[in-house]
């Protein structure tokens, strides 16, 4: 592997998607082109339909694009199956949803350890007792989701990206579902975990104010990328 | 790792309720399963044993010619019981009276099953006993002393022989029904048939060895016997049709199968319902732990481990609470019945488990295999992966293990296809009525804000979910109206077949100088009785001019009837009749004219069918040797579990003054009868008395059987139904409560919620309960046709039965399973919703 690849996180070339519709083939993404640097954390902004969370879910493996390439840390995405790509974000790979998406019938420490547990990790346990104490609810592990608030249940959520150490976070929307004052606890949380572990943040949002916080923001409009500028966190790489 | 996780999650699904539908629904079925199949497996073994009393064996071996005895041999080797039996007529001398008598031989071991009924003195009570008379000794039936002018203890010469007459033989098991033989009845003891001397070469002797033990010996025996049968011997069953009890063992039979179906097809239900709605529940699980990297072989591995662990404790509560619940009935059956029932053996618990595991693959296994295609992408794409929640294969699956179930479970194809039949034309005619319905429901006009209005537009809303629910809640009150129906009809038909007035002997040979006396007695001492009818024996040798060809072995289980044994190279009881007896119809021609001149005979359907008699047919007698010809003119449907005087063949009057006749008619006798009775038949020596209350005694039991075990059906049916309509609420509530917190966000009051949610059950009930009762009735009248044979009604009161029950049914239920709901607070909705 190469010191570029392995400084180029994540590395997209041509990448298009196109769907069928009863009105024929419908692009959602064309030829989309950037790299993301290890450690970077980057905003993808656009208005509703622009085809922003497509491109999240064709970075994070969790669909696959019609034409073009990905590599994730050097692994070429397109050439990988379900199951591959499966592996590959259970070692590389955390995420952040709008809505959550904890598991309802485990409790707040279950929901953390997941992730390991499903790759087999041993200190699973003492990993998720760590993160939920930096996420501030290490007194509310026994607790199940519904028996959260959603600024709590979303502090779980980032507890769970954050175990296994993986390089790269996806987060979609995470402070969407919040009042102001969670959005921006939440917001600060990631932030701060992702400089503390070195991760490469990939954040997909609506909020400009959000975007600026991060080094790099990309714009999609009409499934094209439209520009990529500097944050108010940009810093400089070396190459 | 993934086991510890699989675990975690099965406890907490379990404590949450996620997995208790699916767990309660294959208990279900397997409890239902069970107990059905264990109640009835007991009732039916106890049947068989109450019927197979009536041929004293299991199954019984007759012939015309001595039975060879490597026959015997070869039923001790396979661990068969046995008894022989040899009939023959024999005179009876005693205070210089001479009566002919009709002997039964019976050896050591008879009556192999049931008991023979003996008194001590004619003033005595009757008491039971399993043993056969002592060598020298005889048992007579009571006309046999009257005409001998014996008393108990007194010798009576029968052929060359002395015998003391000991007993008073009141009844054997193995008694004819109905036989000219009359009440001049000698049980012999077998090896004192050489002191009679009166079997010698010539003699006119019948044969018959008894046979008792396993079904799997039975089954082995007839196997070896069967191509060493010769020309007249029979092996015969306790199913042969002509005796009212064979043809209600078999109705009982067809019926307690069809009420199995049932409980399989509401489990059925529960099941399709559970399983779709927990598959639906996984879906953003499956879809996190892809996303976090969970492998398809481990996602798989935990739900299978889910379905496995779910099935294995399900299995274990449905037979626990099975077993429970077929003990207490059984044990109130047998309480009630005196008797203990037979265990069932290991076919329920067989046909139970199988069924539990049948059911779990089937209606579960799909919609899992569904679940594990479910994307990862469902993360960011909520609905993604939805429409396998209706997958084709499942429906086709489900479909097709039902219409297997119901196939096993009744053994027959027919029925299977017309309660199959049944069920689809109802979803059809369900979904076409939900669509009128739901748009008629918008032309009423209703206020916008009234709770009417707002049941129809919440109806209206989930027309499609609405129409499987209704589907569902009208297939349980359909099958609940099915049970209720066929219970009313077929036990108010059985007891109408032993009707309180029906008569409890039958006299015979009665002279007919004699008939003006026996008709005053009956009118000085108020005894119902039947008409006086005209009997005299003879034969249908041929039809058309071809001589009939005798019918030799058969098998039990076979299509077989004693008509056509007997009908065809048999003496018959013939008569004639210038009007239709009550217990008869006319299917084919017409019945006899008065003026005609002619000939003519009127067969009994199952004759006709059998021997292939048409009206307009000749059929060839052969009466006191004398040869004559009679044309048919009709075909009737003899109603055979009347208990009333019928005959196959009944010609026209012209017959009359032709042959002579004794009479014969059958009354009702009370026990303060008693002594009259004694004095008719001393005034009477020729007229026999055949007393037919102990087989009526036991046909009312095996009713009041049958009649429990149907109640306790239906019991379990109304619960299977209750737990379906659970399930089915209980799918539903999150939607529900959507709409609760959408309705109280807008400023509607708990009343109105509370009265259209009241509203919507009541609506669905009623609409459910209407369409079951219109199927139910058209099924219910194909079904008595085609199969229980007996004349098809439709039932009006399940017209108002059905929408009545249907609606309070659903409506308590329902409104029961949403009400904590509607009690909860908007926020904690919210937070259960979130």
């Amino acid at each position: 592997m190469s010191v570029l690849s392995q400084l180029n996180i994540i590395q997209v070339k041509g990448l298009n998607k196109t769907v069928s519709t009863f009105e024929g083939d419908l692009d959602i993404l064309s030829d989309i082109n950037f790299t993301v640097k290890s450690g970077e954390s980057v905003a993808v902004v656009g208005t509703s339909g622009s085809g922003k969370s497509t491109l999240l879910s064709l970075l994070a493996g969790l669909d696959t694009g019609s034409a073009g390439e990905v590599f994730l840390d050097g692994e070429a995405l397109h050439k990988l199956d379900e199951e591959e790509r499966a592996r590959l974000r259970a070692q590389k790979v955390g995420f952040v949803f709008q809505s959550f998406m904890l598991v309802q019938s485990l409790t707040a420490l279950e929901n953390v350890m997941l992730p390991a547990e499903l790759a087999g990790d041993q200190s699973a346990k003492a990993q998720a007792m760590s993160l939920l104490e930096k996420v501030g609810l290490s007194h509310r592990i026994g607790h199940y989701p519904s028996q959260l608030s959603g600024g709590e249940q979303q502090r779980v959520a980032i507890a769970r990206a954050f175990i296994g150490s993986p390089k790269i976070l996806f987060a979609d929307e995470p402070s969407a579902n919040l009042d102001s004052k969670n959005g921006h606890l939440i917001e600060k949380l990631l932030f701060d975990l992702n400089k503390q572990n070195g991760t490469t943040l990939i954040l997909v949002t609506h909020d400009e104010a959000l975007a600026k916080q991060c080094d790099r923001i990309i714009h999609i409009e009409g499934g094209q990328l439209e520009k990529i500028r500097d944050g108010e966190g940009a810093k400089a790489y070396v190459v | 790792m993934w086991f510890k996780l699989a675990l975690t999650l099965f406890w907490r699904e379990l404590r949450r309720g996620e997995l208790t539908i699916i767990f309660a629904a294959i208990a279900l079925a397997v409890l239902t399963v069970f107990s059905l199949s264990s109640v009835t497996e007991r009732i039916r073994l106890n049947i068989e044993q109450k019927s197979a009393d009536f041929i004293a064996a299991d199954r019984r071996l007759a012939s015309n010619h001595p039975i060879d005895q490597a026959f015997l041999e070869e039923a001790h080797n396979v661990g068969l019981n046995t008894a022989q039996q040899m009939f023959f007529d024999s005179m009876l001398f005693a205070n210089d009276e001479l009566v002919l008598g009709s002997i039964k031989a019976v050896s050591q071991g008879y009556p192999l099953r049931g008991q023979v009924t003996l008194k001590d003195d004619f003033v005595a009570s009757e008491y039971e006993v399993q043993s056969v008379p002592q060598l020298g000794e005889v048992w007579l039936s009571e006309g046999l002393f009257y005409s001998l002018g014996l008393s108990v203890g007194d010798e009576v010469e029968i052929g060359a022989g002395v015998f003391r007459a000991t007993k008073i033989l009141v009844s054997e098991p193995d008694a004819p029904f109905f036989s000219l033989a009359g009440n001049k009845r000698v049980l012999l003891n077998y090896d004192d048939i050489a002191t009679t001397q009166a079997v010698q070469p010539g003699s006119r002797v019948f044969y018959r060895m008894l046979f008792a033990g396993s079904e799997q010996a039975l089954t082995d025996y007839y196997g070896w016997l069967k191509p060493q049968l010769r020309e007249n011997q029979n092996w015969q069953g306790i199913k042969d049709r002509q005796s009212p009890l064979g043809e209600n063992l078999a109705r009982s039979e067809s019926f307690l199968l069809l009420a199995g179906l049932f409980g399989i097809m509401l489990a059925a239900v529960a099941m399709a319902v559970s399983a779709k709605r927990y598959c639906e529940r996984q879906y953003d699980p499956v879809a996190m732990m892809k996303t976090l990297g969970g492998s398809r072989r481990t996602i798989r591995n935990i739900f299978l481990l889910h379905l496995s662990l779910v099935t294995l404790f399900s299995l274990m509560i449905g037979l626990i609470i099975g077993f429970a619940l077929q003990s207490f009935a059984t044990d109130y059956l047998a309480n009630f019945m005196n008797a203990q029932l037979p265990q069932a053996g290991f076919k329920p618990w067989a046909l139970a488990i199988s069924i539990g595991v049948v059911c779990a693959l089937m209606f579960s296994l799909k919609p899992l295999l569904d679940l594990f295609d479910i994307p990862p992408l469902r993360v960011l794409r909520r609905n993604l992966g939805d429409k396998l929640a209706i997958s084709k294969v499942h429906m086709g699956l489900s479909i097709f293990t039902i219409f297997s179930l119901m196939w096993l479970f009744s053994g027959e194809l027919k029925t299977t296809v017309f309660l199959f039949g049944g069920t689809a034309v109802l979803m059809a005619v369900l979904f076409g009525l939900s669509r009128l319905f739901f748009s008629a429901g918008r032309k009423l006009g209703l206020s916008p804000g009234s709770s009417w209005s707002l049941a129809i537009a919440t109806l209206q809303k989930r027309a499609n979910a609405n129409a499987v629910q209704l589907i569902s809640f009208a297939l349980a009150i359909k099958l609940m109206l099915f049970l209720f129906v066929l219970k009313n009809d077929l036990i108010s038909d059985w007891q109408m077949q032993v009707p309180e007035n029906a008569p409890n002997a039958f006299l015979i040979n009665i002279n007919e100088s004699k008939v003006a006396d026996i008709e005053s007695f009956f009118a000085e001492n108020n005894i119902i009785h039947e008409d006086i009818f005209p009997i005299f024996r003879g034969r249908a040798n041929g039809l058309n001019g071809e001589t009939f060809a005798r019918r030799t072995s058969k098998q039990e289980g076979e299509e077989q009837d004693e008509e056509a044994r007997e009908g065809v190279g048999r003496e018959l009881n013939l008569t004639w009749m210038s009007e239709l007896p009550s217990s008869n119809e006319i299917v084919k021609g017409e019945w006899f004219s008065t003026d005609s001149t002619e000939l003519e005979v009127s067969v009994s359907k199952g004759l006709a069918e059998r021997v292939g008699i048409k009206v307009g047919d000749t059929v060839t007698y052969l009466v006191n040797e004398r040869t004559f010809d009679a044309k048919v003119t009709s075909i009737r449907s003899v109603d055979w579990g009347s208990l009333k005087p019928n005959f196959v063949m009944i010609f026209n009057p012209v017959v009359a003054g032709k042959f002579p006749v004794t009479y014969f008619t059958a009354a009702k006798f009370a026990e303060e009868d008693a002594k009259s009775i004694s004095e008719l038949l001393k005034a009477n020596p020729t007229m026999s008395m055949i007393d037919i209350k102990s087989q009526l005694e036991q046909a009312q039991s095996m009713i009041a059987q049958v009649s429990l075990a149907i109640s306790f059906v239906l019991a379990i049916v109304l619960t299977s139904g209750a737990l379906v309509l659970i399930s089915q609420v209980q799918a539903s509530l999150a939607e529900r409560m959507q709409e609760i917190v959408i309705l109280r966000t807008l400023g509607a009051r708990g009343r109105l919620i509370k009265l259209a949610t009241l509203y919507e059950f009541l609506l669905l009930g009623a609409l459910a309960g209407f369409v079951a009762a219109l199927v139910s009735d058209v099924t219910l009248l194909i079904i008595q046709r085609e199969l229980f044979d007996v004349e098809g009604k439709l039932h009006p009161y399940i017209w108002a039965l059905g929408p009545f029950s249907g609606a309070a049914f659903v409506a308590a239920i329902g409104y029961f399973m949403v009400s904590s709901t509607m009690r909860q607070n908007t926020q904690g909705l919210l937070r259960k919703l979130a």
